[in-house]
């Protein structure tokens, strides 16, 4: 299993950990990499940013799958000869409601487990961890669910859950705190252009990356 | 201070004032109207204001936020909330207040209609709408009406039952004046989608609703003048009437800088005609590759003169190539998509007519003009436009449409054939009534196919099986029966692909580019273009039910919120940034993407 969260940001700010993600591919010549975004509705600049990105480190195959809106049964079992799956930011209730709803949370999970490369941004790396929960809160700067979606359970990949878009101040200690009270798995906080690289059991942190467990917090990679 | 700012508000919204009925076409063709006094119409609230469009116009500052103030509610109500006195009331020797009463006067214009038994116009026009006037604002010009403003004697029903009739007759339904707030929203929606798409057509400004989903319905153009508005005069041998309406025309859009090449002496109306059959060529072609439904007829009514989509009232964009569809008029069967062309083309033919009569000063017949020139000039610019419309909904851009074009139009016509046949197909259930009219439906989606395909080809450089490839565009109106692949029908799936090839392959020659990177641009230029999710007709009467229903609960500005959202998810164009008001669709949104993707195949 090969996996890439992001902790958000553009291209320039994420280029080190967008190289580490390429190298991850076995077979470097002509991948092929298959953008999801969270809600389809919106993506077309988006997409096209993803295209400049990925475009500009020699990536000619890039696909889109926008799985809240209509696509063919062919597409569905096309982007599984992805080399990389990219998740994309968002409204992360949205996102999930819609993977679920299309079937392709399970296939996803199940790809990646197989050896798929699978990377997502802020949302998108929100939703390979166990539950989404890290996306409702602090007050000041939470996704809204809007339809009240009660089932959190996501992809699990991994043991540890991923809060995006970290910035180190007390507003985010403190609620990052009182949440890894009460939660088994320790949080790992990421600012715009940080991440974690998991390839098999191996976890890689790049960049200064926030652990909040037990109500305890700490910097790795300082 | 309170004065002050009352003083400063009223500076704000005064380009409003201009909007008092008059309007240079009285002065030039004093016979093309019917003049009406009017009063202002009370318990009107505004529902809808479209605060782009007054910014372009000018009617607002550029600064002005997105909110109607008490203020600019009471403008607009003031300018547009009116009510004609019409021949019914002057008969009664109605008599209104005169704080009520408005200062100018407001004409229905004269055009010509199939539907009125007199077939020269002596009887037809605007038959509940009035011109509100004319606005200028940075060197451009635009035309206001409002529909629902009262009935006037240029109405169907007058015309058929020989008499004037009251403003709101409940015995009458077309013909009694009033519009309707559904319709209104019709128009705000379509209009909005329209415009952002490039299209040309008239733009809703401001709905303003009564009790009973009662509405002035008011729009703007940069020229509201139809071709029907002409042809009246062609059909009553009134040269004088007619070269005058033309000249205007002709005026005004060399003003308005939008035929700055025009000449000045008696070749203008060569450019004219020249200039009409371009306009109509394309846009034809063009309404036939994006499915949009736009009744014309022989009498140039429902399009503008630049071939403006206007009164919404039957137009439609379907999902699929529904080709079969006709409108039930209940009289009349309207024309469908292949045969707009035909109409257009006759339209074209009239202005050869009317051209030649203003400058002979006789009238041939309209078949004297059949065969005329400019009716295969017609016939080339048509075929030209429906090459770049497939190089274009395939993905290219602007730019290496024409290359391909022009170096390669064999291939280019090739392609075409093999996307017609299968955008064509039909179900073999044959012709079905539907709410308003018939159809015939077509089984294949070909905008998922043109979406999917350069993904597909991206993925694997060999061909898609017949099976995978009929999948991909399979739609829900096709039946098993309708999805048969025989050996012919795998033969056209190897050739369109081959074609489909041939294009990239080209494409990447003539630029020098890799085929690899000339697919990439084109999927991603396609996936915008060809976004699954394209509101149709039938989608856009489901929002507007949903609209309706939640009125209490939607302000205005909501309502505004939620139609620029609305318009945003219908961008196809991939040059253009679109800027989301919302970062996924929630809440009335989310209800409408699911509508329109209920509906995305339908009429």
């Amino acid at each position: 299993m090969k996996l890439v969260f992001y902790g958000g940001g553009d291209a320039e700010e994420n280029r080190t950990l967008d190289s580490k993600l390429l190298s991850l591919i076995k077979n470097q010549k002509e991948p092929i990499i298959t953008f999801i975004p969270a809600c389809g509705h919106d993506s077309d600049e988006y997409f096209n940013d993803i295209v400049d990105q990925y475009s500009s480190l020699g990536v000619s195959r890039i696909l889109r799958l926008n799985i809240d809106q209509p696509f063919s049964e062919f597409m569905k079992d096309s982007i599984f000869l992805s080399d990389i799956i990219h998740l994309g930011g968002g409204n992360t209730y949205y996102f999930l409601k819609h993977l679920k709803k299309s079937g392709m949370l399970q296939g996803i999970k199940d790809w990646a487990l197989k050896g798929g490369i699978l990377c997502g941004l802020s949302a998108g790396a929100i939703i390979m961890t166990p539950r989404i929960d890290t996306a409702g809160f602090p007050e000041f700067d939470k996704d809204d669910n809007e339809e009240n979606i009660k089932n959190l359970n996501s992809m699990k990949l991994v043991n540890f859950d991923f809060f995006p878009h970290y910035r180190n101040s007390k507003r985010y200690d403190e609620a990052l705190r009182k949440y890894s009270l009460g939660n088994s798995a320790p949080v790992y906080a990421c600012p715009d252009g940080v991440g974690i690289i998991v390839e098999g059991e191996e976890v890689r942190f790049v960049g200064k990356v926030a652990c909040f467990y037990e109500g305890k917090k700490h910097f790795i990679n300082k | 201070m309170a004065l002050a700012k009352k003083v400063k508000q009223q500076d704000f919204y005064k380009r409003f004032d201009q909007l008092d009925g008059s309007h240079p076409f009285k002065k030039v063709l004093p016979e093309g109207f019917v003049d009406y006094p009017a009063r202002i119409r009370k318990g009107g609230k505004v529902s809808y204001f479209n605060f782009t469009l007054a910014k372009e116009m000018g009617l607002i500052p550029a600064d002005h936020d997105g909110k109607i103030t008490p203020e600019l509610e009471a403008k607009i109500l003031q300018t547009f909330s009116i009510q004609i006195i019409n021949e019914f009331d002057q008969e009664q020797e109605r008599k209104f207040p005169e704080a009520d009463m408005k200062s100018g006067t407001y004409m229905a214009t004269r055009y010509l209609q199939l539907q009125h038994d007199n077939k020269q116009g002596k009887t037809s026009g605007d038959g509940r709408s009035v011109w509100n006037g004319q606005v200028k604002y940075r060197s451009k010009v635009w035309d206001i009406s409002s529909g629902g403003t009262g009935a006037t004697k240029l109405s169907p029903a007058t015309s058929k039952f020989g008499r004037y009739f009251e403003t709101g007759d409940p015995t009458i339904s077309y013909g009694c004046g009033y519009a309707e707030v559904d319709e209104g929203f019709a128009t705000a929606i379509l209009s909005r989608v329209f415009n952002q798409n490039n299209y040309s057509t008239e733009r809703s400004l401001a709905i303003i609703e009564f009790k009973n989903n009662i509405s002035i319905n008011i729009r703007a153009h940069r020229n509201l003048i139809r071709p029907s508005h002409m042809f009246l005069y062609l059909k009553q041998d009134d040269h004088q009437s007619l070269k005058s309406i033309v000249d205007y025309y002709i005026e005004r859009q060399r003003e308005s800088e939008v035929w700055k090449d025009c000449p000045q002496n008696y070749r203008k109306y060569d450019f004219f005609l020249n200039q009409i059959k371009d306009t109509f060529a394309k846009l034809s072609a063009r309404f036939e590759d994006d499915y949009i439904f736009c009744w014309l007829d022989w009498d140039g009514d429902n399009i503008l003169m630049d071939g403006g989509i206007i009164d919404y009232g039957s137009v439609r964009q379907f999902g699929l190539c529904h080709y079969e569809y006709r409108y039930d008029d209940v009289e009349r069967f309207s024309t469908n998509l292949y045969e707009q062309k035909t109409k257009a083309k006759y339209i074209v033919q009239t202005f050869a007519q009317v051209v030649n009569y203003i400058r002979t000063k006789e009238k041939g017949s309209i078949t004297d003009f059949a065969n005329h020139e400019v009716l295969n000039s017609f016939e080339d610019v048509y075929e030209n436009q429906k090459d770049l419309n497939l190089l274009h909904r395939l993905g290219l851009s602007e730019r290496k449409v024409k290359q391909v074009q022009k170096r390669d139009p064999k291939l280019v016509e090739n392609l075409r054939k093999s996307f017609s046949y299968f955008e064509k197909m039909k179900t073999k259930k044959g012709e079905v009534k539907i709410s308003d009219g018939k159809t015939w439906d077509a089984i294949f989606n070909m905008r998922d196919l043109l979406r999917e395909l350069p993904q597909a080809f991206m993925l694997s450089d060999s061909n898609l099986v017949a099976e995978q490839f009929v999948e991909i565009m399979t739609s829900s109106l096709a039946s098993k029966e309708d999805l048969e692949i025989n050996s012919y029908k795998k033969q056209k799936i190897e050739e369109f692909q081959k074609l489909y090839k041939d294009i990239i392959k080209k494409t990447a020659k003539i630029f020098q580019e890799t085929e690899k990177k000339t697919l990439l641009d084109i999927s991603r230029r396609s996936q915008v273009i060809n976004k699954p999710n394209r509101i149709t007709g039938d989608a856009t009467t489901f929002i507007i039910n949903e609209i309706l229903k939640k009125r209490k609960e939607l302000s205005n500005e909501k309502i505004n919120n939620l139609l620029n959202a609305l318009e945003a998810t219908q961008n196809l164009n991939p040059d253009h940034k679109v800027k989301f008001p919302q970062k996924y669709p929630e809440g009335i949104l989310n209800k409408f993407m699911e509508i329109i993707e209920e509906h995305r195949e339908g009429i």
